[in-house]
């Protein structure tokens, strides 16, 4: 058995951080929690944990929420992933936060288990998508491949797009990489690129998309 | 940057005006006030321009009440709990230090300690907002008058008249070097004079009314005696409107005040009417139904969507159109087997007769879904321009089509059967953890909106 991987849990609710608490399984130690954007600062800088759990909408600050935390947080982004939560999926909320730097997103309403390998996987350097963030990034880079565009950044491959389909239509890694015939690796290094695109990118369909939402 | 002209609370003889201005321009508090005191024994242009700034400038505490009025919520369920922070303060601040028969929301903070005739300069920040283009008009009007005044008397300019029109210029100058550029714009608008259209409009307005005033009375009067009369007119009017236009701005301000207050009362009451209509009902039937899981999770589930449909509405998406339709399916069908279904959503599609084919088929797919298969049911749509596609995943048992008795029509007729004949595809596999049906349909030829 490896050392359990050490986890920040940040949300206002003191209920909730405590259901989730205990539907965490035996992966995953709970080192701190924080219910405000300054005491999650705080503590993740003290603590130094493996992953932070961090609720998307957070009171204090300057009213950012989890991004402000994220941003907050920025040195230590190397060691420390930020895997975001919350009850909200609206595109906003999603592709701000994820835009920050965090590894993923998952709702509340997943199960612990869920959680639980979330968490792994974004501790182990990969991304956890939820079908919506699937979703959310095949609206924004378009469904088709594209084939004329300067920056690589820009556009998925042909392969990512079958990837992001597949989560999106609520296949499991594990599950994609069945019916792709590739490895459960593979399927993960699509993942953190078309996460990687996601954060980085500066495309121009990208960005009027999120304005036509208001989100950058 | 030169400090803002704000109102001193801490340090202040009477209204705290001249630490204020010292802080401003950046001399010493002592040099102001020997100023403003033989300003003031200068036949009283100083006690004037006391009175005048004491009237026009916000303190500390006015302007960041009016930073927080500017603060824009980033969403309901935040601006819903600064609603409740809000009100709890403003109420907390009236029941401390507000005398009876004060209107409860125009009323900034008071602070503890301020005399009571001072309470009117609190409420009077950002006066100038409205009407300060007026302001200067009639301090020029006043100086013009002032000249004309000392021509008539036979004086050149001595300086026991000047120095209170200068007195008044500069004042009415230093609360009009305060508003930022985009204050001084919004009122430039407000005031219609930004075009050259405004301008021409006010100018040939003023222009025919002096020249209609100037003809009736010509008739009795000769030219004369006319041009010295119609100086000391305009200059009397002038100032009238000098010593009024605080007054007026101050009352115009209050109920601009008050009108946001209701704007902000008639928001948090329209929220209240809809947590109590939904939120409320919805707990006082889970209590009711404490003793059936399934219930409460349905419940949980259906008022779930309802405040996320309330709250977070991706507002380009529209209604009547094939996503809206598809979720509409999905709530229906996660109503009654209280299964939840996702549903994600890429592009959109205008409705046509075969989309109606398309949501009939989503629709059996889920109903299958649910009633066979249970658990969580992924409802993934794909529109872009010339196809539409719908995947419907489960986690059941899964079944293969070949061992469905002929006679059961369901999936054959009302899924493959039906999208057939309208020349879409319907195909259903097992994928060894659940089954999936996808539907498609090609629509090269119709409008499509992606």
């Amino acid at each position: 058995m490896t050392e359990p991987i050490r986890v920040v849990v940040v949300d206002d609710h003191a209920i909730f951080r405590s259901g989730l608490k205990a539907d965490l399984d035996e992966r995953i130690e709970v080192v701190a929690e924080a219910a405000t954007v300054e005491q999650a600062i705080a503590a993740i800088h003290e603590q130094r944990p493996a992953v932070v759990l961090l609720d998307v909408h957070l009171p204090g600050g300057r009213g950012g929420g989890g991004a402000e935390v994220v941003a907050g947080c920025a040195a230590l982004l190397g060691e420390t992933k930020f895997l975001a939560l919350s009850v909200s999926d609206s595109a906003e909320d999603v592709v701000t936060v994820i835009r920050a730097g965090a590894r993923g997103y998952v709702t509340k309403t997943v199960s612990g288990a869920e959680i639980s390998d979330a968490v792994q996987r974004v501790a182990g350097g990969d991304a956890a998508f939820s079908p919506r963030l699937a979703g959310f990034v095949l609206d924004a880079f378009g469904t088709a491949a594209v084939a004329n565009v300067d920056d690589e950044l820009d556009k998925l491959s042909a392969r990512e797009l079958e990837v992001m389909r597949l989560i999106a239509r609520g296949y499991q890694y594990k599950e994609v990489a069945k019916e792709l015939f590739i490895s459960i690796k593979t399927v993960e290094t699509h993942v953190s690129s078309v996460l990687r695109k996601l954060q980085l990118s500066s495309r121009h369909e990208l960005t009027r998309w999120a304005v036509d939402r208001r989100i950058l | 940057m030169r400090e803002p002209l704000i109102r001193s609370t801490e340090d202040r003889i009477i209204a705290g005006v001249c630490a204020g201005l010292a802080r401003h321009l950046n001399v010493s508090v002592g040099i102001v006030r020997v100023g403003m005191v033989a300003l003031a024994l200068a036949g009283g242009a100083g006690v004037l321009l006391y009175i005048w700034l004491w009237l026009l400038v916000p303190t500390a505490a006015d302007e960041a009440l009016a930073a927080e009025r500017a603060f824009n919520p980033r969403d309901i369920a935040e601006n819903f709990a600064r609603g409740f922070g809000a009100s709890g303060a403003n109420r907390d601040g009236n029941g401390q230090a507000g005398p009876p028969g004060r209107r409860p929301v125009s009323q900034p903070l008071p602070q503890p300690g301020i005399p009571a005739q001072n309470a009117d300069g609190t409420g009077t920040p950002r006066l100038l907002q409205r009407g300060g283009k007026e302001i200067l008009i009639g301090a020029a009007l006043v100086l013009a008058g002032g000249a004309v005044v000392a021509q008539i008397a036979g004086i050149n300019l001595p300086w026991g008249t000047w120095l209170p029109v200068l007195a008044i210029a500069a004042g009415a100058v230093i609360a009009w070097m305060q508003l930022d550029d985009s204050r001084r714009s919004g009122l430039m608008d407000r005031a219609g004079a930004t075009g050259a259209q405004g301008a021409v409009r006010l100018l040939a307005g003023l222009v025919l009314v002096v020249a209609g005033i100037v003809t009736m009375v010509s008739g009795s009067i000769t030219w004369e005696a006319m041009w010295p009369t119609l100086f000391a007119s305009l200059a009397v009017l002038a100032g009238v409107l000098l010593v009024l236009a605080p007054w007026v701005l101050k009352y115009w301000r209050d109920l601009e005040t008050e009108r946001s207050g209701r704007i902000r009362e008639t928001e948090r009451a329209e929220i209240a009417a809809h947590l109590h209509d939904s939120v409320l009902q919805t707990l006082a039937l889970i209590q009711n139904r404490a003793g059936s899981e399934q219930d409460v999770t349905r419940l949980a589930r259906a008022q779930e969507r309802e405040l996320r449909e309330w709250l977070y509405r991706d507002k380009r998406q529209e209604e009547g159109k094939l996503v809206d339709r598809v979720k509409a399916v999905a709530a229906e069908i996660e109503d009654a087997y209280g299964h939840p279904v996702e549903v994600v959503a890429v592009g959109d599609a205008e409705m046509t007769d075969r989309h109606e084919v398309l949501v009939h088929a989503t629709r059996e797919a889920v109903q299958n879904a649910a009633k066979h298969a249970g658990g969580g049911i992924s409802v993934y749509v794909e529109c872009t321009p010339g196809r539409s596609e719908v995947f419907v995943r489960d986690r059941g048992p899964g079944f293969e089509l070949a061992s469905v008795p002929p006679d059961r029509m369901g999936v054959r007729e009302s899924l493959i059967g039906r999208m057939e004949r309208h020349g879409g595809q319907a195909r259903i596999r097992n994928t060894g953890s659940g089954t999936e049906v996808h539907l498609s349909l090609e629509h090269p030829q119709e409008g499509t909106a992606s």
